[in-house]
């Protein structure tokens, strides 16, 4: 079963698609969810993912950008997509009923 | 000024990381537009994640407690015995007697000096096998005992250098050990068995079996390290 963040940065990878990188992830994750997320978190996630064999990297091109420096391509494995479907439905199946009113 | 010093500091912060992360890393907070500031706590929080994560395994602990903390305190007393012996075997006044009468005291240092060069070269190459990564913590463990004794050193017929006799020796170990991680098994077995045998003179020795089974035991770790290769 995938971690919370784990699910959140596979998600967005997928979102961006061919455009998935490290600062792209980054940016996607702090617009979409409205928190920050540490390039600490990230590469040791994205490293963590990696091992499990839900994600693939590699070196992508340097851009005048970047100042020259290349970008951390990631792209999701059909595990890991799978891997993320299946949290999905773990957290509808756990929320269905649930009435969110505040006590 | 104040953007080109934190630059410095960035880049010199961020040359703890392994290069390629190093290249990506300081990419992305270009990208992002990060100031030098931010950028530099960025760049410690994920080597701080990255040494943690390091001490999850079980290697460097061994590597730290287990070797270079015990094996520097117990190696540094093995060197003021040697050098005492030294002194007192090979002193000026002996060596002026011109009769070489060493006897079996003689042979005794001789088998101190193989221990010491072998425990310490045996200790430096397991200690650099298992740690790598986090083998600047491991020095600083067998630093701090090393700094402490030095400062409590007070013996005045030898130099303080003489508690670091065994560093030599540990250092070229941990380079070995860096470099090869495993000896072939006919090596690491004829190096255990020696280091081994020349222990036994002193089990009959109440309270000696501990120290000496804490510098050998790395020499039993090698051989079974190596087994596994064969």
């Amino acid at each position: 079963m995938l971690g919370e963040f784990e699910y959140l940065l596979i998600a967005a990878a997928i979102r961006l698609g061919d455009y998935a990188y490290g600062a792209a992830i980054r940016e996607e994750l702090q617009t979409t969810t409205g928190r920050s997320c540490s390039i600490g978190a990230l590469y040791t996630t994205l490293e963590r993912l990696e091992t499990k064999g839900f994600v693939k990297t590699w070196m992508g091109e340097a851009t005048a950008q970047r100042g020259g420096r290349p970008k951390r391509m990631v792209c999701v494995t059909p595990k890991g997509v799978q891997a993320a479907k299946d949290f999905y439905e773990a957290i509808r199946n756990v929320s269905r009923g649930i009435r969110w009113a505040a006590n | 000024m104040g953007s080109q010093l934190s630059n410095v500091c960035l880049n010199l912060i961020a040359s703890l990381l392994e290069p390629h992360e190093r290249e990506v890393v300081l990419g992305d907070l270009t990208e992002a537009g990060e100031s030098g500031f931010r950028s530099s706590l960025a760049v410690i929080g994920l080597i701080t994640r990255r040494q943690v994560g390091l001490w999850r395994n079980w290697r460097p602990w061994l590597a730290a407690f287990g070797i270079a903390l015990p094996g520097s305190l117990l190696l540094m007393g093995l060197s003021v015995s040697v050098s005492r012996s030294w002194q007192e075997y090979l002193g000026p006044e002996i060596m002026r007697a011109s009769g070489l009468h060493l006897g079996l005291g003689f042979v005794l240092l001789l088998c101190n000096v193989f221990l010491l060069s072998a425990w310490s070269w045996i200790g430096g190459f397991v200690t650099g096998a298992l740690s790598r990564r986090t083998l600047w913590v491991t020095a600083a463990f067998s630093f701090a005992p090393c700094v402490f004794c030095l400062e409590r050193f007070r013996i005045e017929a030898l130099s303080r250098l003489c508690l670091l006799l065994f560093l030599p020796g540990a250092v070229w170990g941990v380079w070995s050990g860096l470099r090869l991680a495993r000896l072939r098994l006919s090596r690491a077995l004829a190096l255990a068995i020696a280091v081994t045998a020349l222990t036994i003179p002193s089990w009959s020795q109440k309270g000696a079996w501990l120290p000496n089974w804490a510098l050998s035991w790395p020499a039993w770790y090698l051989v079974a390290a190596s087994r596994r290769t064969v």
